[in-house]
């Protein structure tokens, strides 16, 4: 009997929370989606990356699991107490608080498996969608095989069974201290609204908007954990006082009699919209900060997504490079290999010189952005013991500066297709990462170099910033170019292969040059032979050799092991907000239709009725949605400069916001229809 | 003499072809300005589908209601609407005063949405507040008030726009006596200072007793008319309480 009550509970559940039933089978769509990948090894052997795909999912699932339990809890909470009355006649009825709590949670455990089977085939769906998207990211062919895979089902079921366990923790605590007349009543009990110390209130919401602007002003300042952490208190607080602000000041400026109020429907929506935010302020806190963090997750996916567009092809300007420490190695081997596999047309060997010093390097650990003060000593100059240690342990910059011949440069270039440059006899120019142009502008003003006869004759012609490949092959982050009679008072440092086969390179090559590499270079300990890869902290992509063809899709792979996590992150957050948000509006709606019932007898017509609803909605849903623009915006220009600071890639901060946004209003805007649409149905319904 | 409003052969049938209600039955008669009218009947004689057709917020099955020169039947969904807002007041047994407005803010609604003027809706409000003895509460919420009060309330919305009709559909079904008396009074107040015509649906005899003139249905058709005319309240109530030992008693508060 009580299964046979549970199953038609459940039934009536999910036709009262649809959108709540559509939520679950989403997550549970998204969840074997993503965790497919986890499983899906193909991708990763067939392209060699390290499984940062698994470590930075699994992080997302946990946050992913706690997010969703919490959404579980609030609406078996909210179900139980909409249905409080059911409950009371049940107790009436001699049933045992155990036993409805059992009932209960049967109901709920139904729902959840209900809901997690009715994913699984979205999710294969979903799960061939993403495959096809990252295959097509790694330019490889993949070939649709919509199939169940039991170990992701299990991990699935897993991971949501325990959202499911989180959430009835504790839940029984609310069984116990229910009474028969208190479940009664609650249903009966219509909305009572206190007003106190409205004025007193209402100061909250100047306090709330000053904060926002000292957010804005100091964010990027702050120094110091005490200052963080007084911050961080802040932002909490000003979401939640935000709210409780708001509505007072409504309540406020409704009671003073504003002129607003005497417009047509203004007094009853401002009345609606002040007391909705009263009553929902926590939820409303709670909804704003996932918003704010499914704003960021998308912000920083997309800018990821941008870096990708913009970085990996400067990142491999030459179709194939081998570097060699022996800088005498005529790279005979690699030479055949690359003529047998591609056919190469131009296969160029040069080398890298240095003139045993390490001005240029001392230059740039003293003025680049990235290394502060670091190198300076208590006089205000380069610290050069400090300097010294640093080249000596550090793989960043060669120990000593690296200069190329003018004629090995303009041949590159020209293998590049980059335009010609000039070099008087008495010039040089530097040739430095994208990322470093503006910082290294004054490098001619502060260096004179020396020439042939050791004169510090040789002035600055110039600084070029094309992608130059310069995480150790041409040099680390910069090269010295200098006239070829120069390059006799310097010694030869490395050597390097660079090849330009005009797409026409087998796969699997770089496999084969690394064991090429690997056996001539296998006394040696060191797997990357004394390359170093520059200042790049966020992506540098240092290896012997580099085969672009083969390369570009493994990096690729690698941002997209940090660009879905975030995704998946910030596509569960927004749902399970906006599904909080829009059960509430929807539970509401019966309450409400008693209310548009008044105002059709008041002389509301149909369509004003409509738009009055449409007006109520969107104030509801627009407020934390709004809230999480702002406070996001000003995380994301942090996050962003940050971003353009660590990778110099430019990326379009305002673009990627509004992708952002488009992406994160697309999602609301599916809910918000549903509700809009089953909120006018509630309230037509009452006849 | 041209009747305010004329009620002329309506019928109001519920249910499908095999099984027909009829709610209302040929039912016609008029109402004329400044008239205080009371229909009583016992349970499921149609008086409240009446008072739905009048108010609008039903449909006629056959027949017409004539405001003046109106006829509503003949209106459509919005066009009812608007003669809703402009032309009718109700009060009904449950209050309908909305929960999260002020009662002063519940009376304002009313002209606001009819787009009054900012200074009208002040003077009508505080009219409407003294007239019915709110002033006092007028900043409460409807759940920090007595029954009576909120029933006040209501009438106040109703009246605030000078409706040609207050339709009250059991007024005083959940007030104590007391609350019930002073609500009635009110209405007697309103009808002889606004002049206001009001049509008034009741089991209460002492209620109905407050009427200048009574229909009684029964199964949806007009069976007896009473008219006070120059009959003090107490012989009036007496009269009423007569009709109805003929009809067998079948109000419940006629006992």
């Amino acid at each position: 009997m009580l299964t046979k009550l549970s199953v038609r509970n459940m039934k009536r559940s999910a036709r009262d929370y649809l959108v709540y039933i559509i939520t679950l089978t989403l997550v549970s769509a998204l969840m074997y989606g993503f965790h497919s990948l986890l499983f899906w090894k193909e991708l990763k052997n067939a392209l060699e990356a390290e499984d940062l795909m698994s470590t930075l999912l699994g992080f997302a699932t946990v946050f992913i699991v706690l997010i969703v339990a919490w959404l579980i809890h609030y609406m078996v909470g909210f179900i139980l107490e909409k249905r409080s009355s059911e409950f009371g006649i049940y107790l009436l009825l001699g049933m045992k608080k155990q036993m409805i709590a059992r009932l209960y949670m049967r109901e709920n455990i139904l729902l959840g498996v209900f809901c997690f089977l009715a994913g699984l085939a979205p999710g294969i769906l979903f799960q061939q969608v993403l495959l096809s998207v990252l295959y097509t990211m790694v330019q490889m062919e993949y070939r649709l095989h919509p199939a169940p895979d039991g170990k992701t089902i299990f991990l699935s079921g897993l991971c949501y069974s325990g959202c499911f366990l989180l959430a009835f923790f504790r839940c029984g605590r609310r069984f116990r201290r229910m009474s028969i007349h208190g479940l009664m009543n609650a249903g009966r009990q219509g909305e009572t609204v206190r007003e106190r110390y409205e004025k007193g209130k209402q100061i909250l919401l100047p306090i709330s908007v000053l904060f926002l602007f000292w957010f804005w002003h100091r964010f990027e300042r702050l120094a110091g954990n005490r200052q963080v952490a007084f911050f961080l208190i802040g932002l909490v607080a000003t979401i939640y006082l935000f709210y409780m602000g708001l509505s007072a000041w409504i309540i406020c400026y409704v009671r003073k009699r504003g002129n607003a109020v005497y417009r047509g429907q203004n007094l009853f929506l401002m009345r609606q919209f002040a007391f909705r935010i009263r009553t929902m302020q926590f939820t409303m806190g709670t909804l704003t900060a996932l918003f704010t963090l499914a704003l960021m997750g998308g912000s920083i996916a997309l800018m990821l997504v941008e870096y990708e567009n913009a970085v990996l092809k400067e990142k491999f300007p030459f179709d194939i490079q081998v570097y060699s420490r022996e800088p005498e190695d005529d790279f005979a081997a690699e030479r055949v290999l690359i003529e047998e596999e591609t056919g190469a047309q131009e296969v160029y060997s040069y080398t890298i010189y240095t003139d045993g010093e390490s001005e240029i390097n001392t230059w740039m650990l003293t003025h680049l952005r990235d290394w502060g003060r670091i190198f300076y000593n208590a006089q205000g100059g380069p610290d050069r013991e400090k300097i010294r240690n640093f080249l000596d342990v550090e793989r960043v910059y060669y120990p000593f500066d690296t200069y190329m011949g003018f004629s090995d440069y303009a041949r590159l270039r020209r293998l590049l297709g980059y335009g010609e440059v000039y070099l008087g006899e008495k010039e040089y120019l530097v040739q430095v990462k994208p990322r470093l142009e503006q910082e290294v502008q004054g490098i001619g003003e502060d260096l004179l170099l020396k020439d042939e006869t050791g004169n510090r004759a040789l002035v600055c012609a110039g600084i070029c910033a094309e992608p130059f490949s310069q995480d150790g092959h041409n040099g680390a982050d910069y090269l010295i170019i200098v006239p070829d009679p120069v390059l006799e008072r310097m010694r030869p440092y490395y050597a390097e292969l660079a090849a330009g086969t005009e797409g026409g390179q087998s796969p699997g090559l770089q496999k084969k040059l690394e064991k090429l590499t690997d056996t001539s270079t296998s006394d040696c300990q060191d797997p990357l032979d004394g390359l170093c890869s520059g200042s790049d902290s966020f992506m540098s992509f240092a290896a012997v050799c580099m085969v672009r063809a083969d390369l570009i899709p493994r990096a690729k792979y690698m941002l997209a092991s940090l660009i879905i996590p975030f995704f998946y992150t910030g596509l569960v957050f927004v749902c399970v907000a906006v599904t909080v948000l829009s059960v509430q509006q929807l539970s509401e709606s019966v309450k409400y239709r008693f209310r548009y019932d008044v105002l059709t007898k008041l002389g509301v017509n149909r369509s004003q009725k409509h738009r009055l609803i449409l007006k109520q909605l969107a104030a509801c849903y627009l407020c934390p949605a709004f809230l999480a623009i702002i406070i996001s915006g000003k995380m994301i220009l942090y996050l962003h400069r940050r971003f353009v600071w660590i990778t110099g890639v430019p990326v379009p901060v305002g673009s990627v916001f509004a992708k952002s946004i488009f992406l994160f209003f697309s999602v609301y805007l599916i809910y918000f229809v549903m509700v809009y649409a089953g909120f006018v149905r509630n309230t037509e319904n009452s006849g | 003499m041209e009747h305010y409003i004329r009620v002329c052969d309506v019928e109001k049938y519920y249910g499908n072809a095999s099984n027909v209600t009829k709610a209302v039955d040929r039912v016609s008669f008029q109402v004329e300005k400044g008239e205080f009218m009371g229909i009583m009947g016992a349970s499921g004689s149609g008086k409240t589908t009446l008072l739905n057709l009048l108010a609008t917020i039903d449909r006629v099955t056959a027949g017409h209601i004539y405001y003046e020169e109106t006829d509503i039947t003949e209106l459509s969904e919005d066009a009812l609407s608007e003669f809703r807002r402009d032309h009718l007041g109700f009060v009904f047994q449950e209050y309908n005063l909305l929960d999260t407005l002020t009662l002063e803010e519940n009376i304002m609604l009313a002209l606001t949405l009819q787009g009054a003027k900012k200074r009208e809706i002040r003077q009508s409000c505080s009219r409407m507040l003294k007239l019915l003895k709110l002033e006092d509460v007028g900043d409460l919420f409807p759940w920090q008030v007595s029954g009576g009060q909120k029933q006040r309330c209501a009438c106040a919305r109703a009246m605030v726009n000078r409706p040609k009709l207050l339709l009250a559909d059991e007024p005083t079904g959940a007030l104590d006596s007391g609350s019930a008396q002073t609500l009635l009074d009110s209405f007697a107040d309103l009808n002889h200072t606004m002049d206001a015509t009001i049509l008034m649906v009741t089991h209460d005899v002492f209620s109905a007793s407050y009427c200048s003139r009574i229909l009684f249905l029964k199964d949806g058709r007009i069976f007896h008319e009473l008219i006070r005319g120059g009959r003090s309240r107490k012989e009036f109530l007496q009269k009423i309480l007569d009709v109805l030992s003929l009809t067998g008693g079948d109000c419940p508060d006629a006992d």
